[in-house]
């Protein structure tokens, strides 16, 4: 997956903890490790939500996008079969 | 009837399945008990210890039915016999690798998490099981009829004919859309559980 979750950036610039973020966000400190470690396989759009009214931020900065060498072959790939 | 727990289908499908374990392995047992003794008594009759007539009369009081239509001396009913070992061979040990992974299907479905990879890979196995008892039944027809054919020399008649059972083949079919359908499942329960 080259969807990156960059909470502990975020998390250190608010001073804030994971169990805190849990607490004020609603989502079982479980499920934010998931997400935190990079093994959740999609987020909620409430989720997201509650994640950036609480860390004060959008959503663009707790997500990015990098992808490894299979991603860039295959949007290669598309770019040379939408051609 | 309930769905789960005491006295529910699953319950007594289990029952069914614990019964048809044992069954199998002590049809197993006795195909292999079998298969020995007539190895043993044909080797005997080759060697001269044991007098062919002895084979030939317990050859004659067993009935068989493969694909092969045979008329030719009955010295060479022996292959006939062999054949009946391997497939009831084939069937019991594909038997028991089918009741195995239903049992362990069960088990998975009265935990309540019927969606899980394994159990697809359990339905798989069994649709593979069903279609290597078929396609060794074809295979082990059609080898007896060339064995027919090159033992006996006196040009007896051997015909072979394949016979496709319609409710087998559309059981291996069904079986195939369902172990996908429980892949497709598992992957969905999976995404689920890791979607915060």
């Amino acid at each position: 997956m080259a969807i990156r979750v960059t909470l502990d950036r975020i998390l250190i610039e608010r001073r804030m903890s994971l169990t805190d973020l849990s607490e004020r966000v609603g989502v079982t400190l479980a499920n934010l490790s998931i997400l935190k470690t990079g093994k959740a396989k999609a987020i909620r759009f409430s989720t997201l939500n509650a994640l950036c009214r609480v860390l004060e931020c959008q959503p663009g900065e707790i997500l990015s996008f990098e992808p490894g060498e299979g991603e860039i072959e295959l949007a290669e790939a598309e770019t040379e079969a939408a051609e | 009837m309930r769905a789960l727990g005491k006295g529910s289908i699953a319950s007594a499908v289990k029952a069914v399945l614990d019964v048809a374990r044992w069954g199998l392995w002590l049809a197993a047992l006795l195909l292999t008990l079998a298969a020995l003794a007539y190895i043993g008594l044909l080797a005997l009759t080759a060697a001269g210890s044991v007098n062919p007539a002895l084979l030939q009369d317990l050859q004659a009081h067993i009935h068989l039915r493969p694909n092969v239509e045979y008329r030719g001396p009955p010295e060479v009913s022996w292959p006939v016999i062999l054949w009946a070992f391997a497939v009831g061979g084939v069937a019991i040990g594909g038997g028991i690798v089918i009741v195995g992974r239903l049992r362990r299907l069960f088990e998975g479905f009265s935990s309540g998490e019927p969606f899980r990879k394994e159990y697809a890979g359990h339905l798989r196995v069994i649709w593979i099981a069903m279609l290597t008892i078929e396609l060794s039944r074809i295979a082990l027809s059609a080898l007896l009829a060339v064995m027919l054919r090159l033992l006996d020399h006196s040009n007896g008649t051997v015909s072979f004919g394949i016979s496709l059972d319609l409710t087998t083949w559309l059981s291996i079919f069904v079986l195939i859309v369902l172990a996908e359908v429980f892949r497709e499942g598992a992957r969905m329960k999976e995404e689920q559980e890791l979607t915060v």
